[in-house]
């Protein structure tokens, strides 16, 4: 259907506007030539059907499966029925007069001899959201120190400041619960995650929240991220303009245009060498749901990529190249991994474990080995470690560290900033992130 | 090209191609908007039928080219037959005739042309088959989607040579690897998953007008669950499907049960591994409840 009414057109451009920036920060990489792409594309179809217009924008703005999920939840939200939206903009004002309500309710409760303390709206908010017992304990504090022997209006300042750190403890600490419930696992169905498909959960799940009932959508998932590594590893051709044997049909057709005289040589591509992998998993205490997961997933890569050691460490080195590359099952494997390893769940002595490897195991480490290290750093014998891993370094192809530790924790620990001033570290503790690391840096 | 949306779903519907209105509507698109198509999905869920589809449709020419690792513009774009050259250069030296001009050796006489050219080159728009995208290499890939936003190729001793006609094109990818962003970008995208059990029934039925309606419906339902199986490592497709539903009308069944599904199961299970997986997991029991109760939640599948 034409857009002849100029005033539907800025409507529907607008609107679409809104709804690109919408999947964009849902990190769906939209274009401006898509963007137009979508406009045009809507000139040719009904715009009183849903369906006609979803499948439009749907075939011009996402480009990618995974992408699906999330265009489909934030199409469902946006695109609603003029009485949805009514109702919708209802619930905001609602919403608004309620905590503008809040708000003042907070001012009033925190006052100091008649006189609101000077406190910031988050402040307000944070005191808000505290538990009715927390407000009651802080108004109690407050109402003792007003009515203190000696207490004088200039104390205000002393009290602001106080209430201000215990406001911030209280955020602190419910910052901490959020996290550990979001990894017990009941974190889900609101907020951020809303509406996400259960796939798009799974990738953006802490690998340790993943509850059993989740396991099989989350080893398909690690499945998937196998085959598309093992497709990259097993690419071995690459083409150069001087490298490999030399061509001979292809130089004879180049140099025709010299009068057969043969004075540019032509290569065939020189075939890229075999990717040496070799993993060393943390099994410690901290690092046992990361590890399993990994274990899976190069359990999935075994069969075709045929040079992967995979060793273990805690307090000490295990080598379970052989159980990986048996024809054992995966069950097999993580319970040989799992219930009969000496270092599962046990401390983690980082340089006693890459002492031994660069020791006893020299044969691996060449100049086609790329080595992917698991680990939090949480070691004992930071520097032995270090020294360890700079001569591991030197010796391979690369090293990459996944660190399943969250990104903004990392300035906390020296051991973190120690490593990653030697080898590539990568924050790793969701599938996606798994899948970004492994299919976008190996 | 032009072709209404509503011509376009009876073409799909008379060369047997069952799809979902979303799915046709993509396609339509793709020819108003004269845009690539991308179609990504699992392996046999008619990808590359839909290319072959739509020639057919609108009664053109099918150019293919099938992408592989380590090909190049020699194999995909063009190339100077150069044994020939050489037989003109030999020729001209043994018969003493007059200096051979470069102008001649590279000439259409020469020139070889591959798919891409072809499809530039083609009187007609053509339908420029581009399948399996994932196999190239990445270099092939960036210089691909050059042709495909210009349309435009330049050969050096000949100059650049325009698209006579914008080409259908069809690009298809089995999601091995992510193709760049680049490539999307110039591209609409489509997704096609595997059928709902009532679409396989109709795609059997299109494809196999002697099967009976009973046995399309349980080799649909038994197909479907074996899908659901997530531990199988290559799910049927659907030209398994049609393989093993000829395979039942060749032994003259009219009804699936579980020890002709046992008998039959290597038209459909192609490895070993999944073959014990499903006997060890589903076997024979599995198969006359699928077949009697209607299978559990095989219907309730996504369309494509």
């Amino acid at each position: 259907m034409p857009l002849n009414n100029k005033l539907t057109s800025s409507y529907l451009e607008e609107n679409l506007a809104v709804f690109i920036n919408l999947l964009r920060q849902e990190g769906l990489p939209v274009s401006t030539t898509e963007m137009f792409d979508a406009l045009k594309a809507l000139e040719h179809v009904d715009l009183s059907s849903r369906e006609e217009f979803k499948s439009a924008l749907q075939a011009t703005l996402v480009k990618n499966t995974h992408d699906r999920g999330c265009f489909n939840r934030l199409f469902d939200n946006f695109f609603v029925p003029p009485e949805v939206q009514a109702q919708r903009n209802k619930q905001v004002e609602h919403r608004k007069k309620q905590f503008t309500h809040e708000l003042d309710q907070a001012r009033k409760e925190l006052q100091f001899k008649g006189e609101n303390l000077q406190l910031s709206p988050e402040e307000l908010v944070q005191y808000r959201s505290m538990s009715k017992e927390q407000r009651e304990k802080l108004k109690q504090f407050m109402y003792k120190t007003e009515t203190g022997v000696n207490v004088e209006s200039r104390f205000r300042p002393i009290l602001e400041s106080v209430v201000k750190s215990h406001l911030r403890y209280c955020k602190n600490q419910q910052g901490q619960s959020n996290r550990q419930d979001e990894t017990g696992g009941s974190g889900r169905g609101e907020g951020a995650g809303a509406g996400k498909n259960k796939d798009e959960l799974l990738r953006e799940m802490d690998i340790q929240a993943i509850t059993k009932t989740d396991l099989p959508e989350a080893e398909q998932l690690l499945q998937q991220l196998s085959r598309k590594l093992a497709v990259k590893i097993l690419r071995r051709r690459r083409s150069g303009p001087r490298s490999g044997v030399l061509d001979l049909r292809r130089s004879l057709r180049e140099n025709m245009r010299y009068g057969g005289t043969i004075f540019k040589l032509k290569h065939k591509p020189k075939r890229r060498s075999r990717q040496q992998i070799l993993l060393l998993c943390d099994v410690s205490g901290s690092m046992k749901s990361y590890s399993t997961f990994v274990i899976q997933f190069l359990h999935g890569l075994r069969e075709t990529v045929r040079d992967l050691s995979c060793f273990t460490f805690a307090d000490r080195l295990e080598n379970l190249t052989g159980e990986l590359k048996g024809k054992n099952d995966l069950q097999y494997l993580l319970d040989r991994v799992i219930r009969r390893s000496e270092t599962w769940g046990g401390g983690t002595n980082l340089g006693i474990s890459l002492e031994v490897l660069n020791k006893k195991y020299p044969d691996l480490l060449n100049n086609r080995t790329s080595v992917i290290v698991v680990s939090d750093t949480k070691t004992i014998a930071l520097d032995q470690a270090a020294k360890e891993l700079g001569s591991l370094k030197d010796r391979v192809k690369r090293v990459i560290w996944l660190n399943p530790m969250p990104k903004e924790q990392w300035p906390e620990y020296r051991a973190v900033g120690t490593f990653a001033e030697m080898v590539e570290m990568w924050p790793c503790n969701t599938i996606a992130q798994l899948e970004e690391v492994l299919t976008g840096r190996l | 090209m032009t072709i209404s949306l509503s011509e376009l779903k009876k073409g799909f519907n008379r060369a047997g191609y069952i799809c979902d209105e979303s799915t046709a509507l993509t396609v339509f698109l793709t020819l108003e908007l004269g845009k690539p198509l991308l179609i990504e999905g699992a392996p046999g869920v008619g990808k590359t039928e839909m290319g072959k589809v739509l020639a057919d449709i609108l009664k053109t020419e099918l150019i293919r080219l099938q992408c592989y690792e380590g090909l190049d513009e020699t194999k995909a774009l063009y190339e100077w037959n150069y044994q020939r050259q050489l037989l003109r250069i030999q020729m001209n030296r043994d018969l003493e005739e007059e200096q051979v001009r470069e102008e001649d050796l590279f000439s259409d006489r020469y020139l070889m042309e591959r798919p891409l050219l072809r499809a530039i080159q083609a009187d007609r728009v053509p339908v420029l088959l581009i399948d399996e995208v994932d196999k190239c290499d990445p270099e092939f890939e960036a210089f691909l989607f050059e042709v495909l936003s210009d349309f435009q190729v330049s050969i050096p001793e000949l100059g650049t040579i325009k698209a006579k006609n914008i080409p259908v094109v069809v690009l298809t990818s089995n999601n091995e690897r992510e193709l760049s962003d680049g490539l999307k970008r110039r591209c609409l995208y489509l997704y096609l998953d595997f059928p709902a059990v009532e679409q396989e029934v109709q795609i059997v039925k299109a494809k196999i007008p002697e099967i009976t309606d009973r046995l399309a419906w349980e080799t649909a339902r038994v197909v479907s669950r074996l899908r659901q199986e997530n531990n199988l490592r290559k799910k049927p497709s659907i030209a398994e499907t049609l393989d093993w539903a000829r395979a039942l009308v060749a032994l003259n069944r009219n009804r699936l049960d579980g020890k002709l599904v046992s008998e039959t199961l290597n038209l459909i299970l192609k490895t070993h591994a999944d073959q014990e997986y499903f006997n060890s997991e589903i076997g024979s029991e599995g198969i006359e409840k699928i077949v009697k109760t209607g299978g559990s939640g095989g219907e309730s599948r996504q369309c494509r």
